[in-house]
């Protein structure tokens, strides 16, 4: 694709092209990783410590206690959406921050917050699952998908 | 702003220094995060003890396993233990490994195995319970231990 789009340029804005890669700002991949591993990994911890609390003071067990965990880590990355808290990390973590179940809170009230102008129907109501809807959707379908498959491979026996 | 990080700083050292007053922790409050081998224990009195501790040490000898405790009850025997990290991929296996050479080793026995550290988490509150309260008699200690062992089975 890159090829062919080279292809269709005029020499001058091949020349130009040249002139941007040789002035532009290398991306720091490595940092990005580096930071995007340290964010997610103490979001995930945070969640570790969640969870433990969940099973030490209430009935939940390692296996129960996944809903409550996760819904509680939403709920607070959504308020410090709120408090303009959480961009900041986004801005620092990158995908570390956005990887994370706390990254689907974020989604949904940033585009809450960015749509409130418009009014609550259609603006706050309407686009607050701009960006989380897609999310959702492909959830939903992945969990149909294998629930289906592990239907299919319990009535044949395999599991 | 940097009087907000210093707030933070400083509500972080005081939370941390007042986690760590000088007493001596009960096994139960730790017992999600180390290790803490409790003894196996009986509901109904004394009875059975040497068989508890025998399956103890025969669950323990398991490698992948780094804490077991076992409880028995009038009617059956509770078995938790912790897996080692790189064995969890493995739990399943694990537990089925872990009821069959219970089964077979005492086959009138009727076994409850978990894996969960909720279930291992009341073992250890009861085996603290049974010693510390008096008014903790076997009754509710067995009503406890069913109460447990229901808990297992909602997991299943």
């Amino acid at each position: 694709m890159m090829a062919s789009k080279q292809k269709n340029m005029t020499p001058e804005q091949q020349k130009y092209q040249q002139l941007q890669q040789k002035h532009e700002k290398k991306r720091p991949v490595l940092k990005n990783c580096i930071r995007a591993f340290f964010v997610g990994g103490l979001i995930c911890a945070i969640g570790q410590a969640i969870s433990y609390f969940y099973i030490y003071f209430f009935n939940f067990t390692e296996q129960s206690v996944g809903n409550p965990t996760v819904a509680t880590m939403v709920f607070f990355s959504m308020l410090l959406t709120g408090f303009g808290v959480y961009d900041r990390l986004g801005q620092f973590g990158g995908a570390g921050s956005a990887v994370p179940v706390t990254g689907f809170g974020n989604a949904v009230i940033s585009a809450a917050i960015e749509h409130r102008t418009e009014g609550f129907v259609l603006g706050v109501g309407g686009n607050m699952f701009k960006l989380a809807g897609s999310v959702l959707l492909f959830g939903v379908f992945a969990a149909f998908v294998v629930a289906l498959i592990r239907t299919v491979l319990s009535i044949w026996g395999v599991l | 702003m940097h009087n907000t990080y210093r707030f933070i700083i400083l509500m972080s050292v005081i939370l941390l220094v007042s986690c760590n007053q000088d007493q001596k922790a009960k096994d139960s409050q730790l017992a999600l995060v180390k290790t803490t081998n409790p003894p196996p224990v009986v509901t109904d009195g004394h009875k059975g003890n040497d068989q508890v501790e025998k399956i103890k040490q025969d669950v323990s000898s398991f490698p992948e396993l780094y804490d077991v405790a076992v409880v028995k009850g009038k009617k059956a025997i509770l078995v938790a233990y912790k897996v080692k990290h790189l064995h969890r991929f493995k739990m399943k296996k694990i537990e089925k490994n872990v009821t069959k050479m219970l089964e077979k080793k005492y086959p009138k026995e009727k076994f409850t195995v978990s894996s969960d550290y909720k279930i291992f988490l009341e073992v250890v509150r009861l085996d603290e319970k049974m010693r510390s309260s008096s008014k903790f008699n076997h009754r509710d200690a067995e009503k406890r231990f069913n109460e447990i062992v229901k808990m297992t089975e909602d997991i299943k």
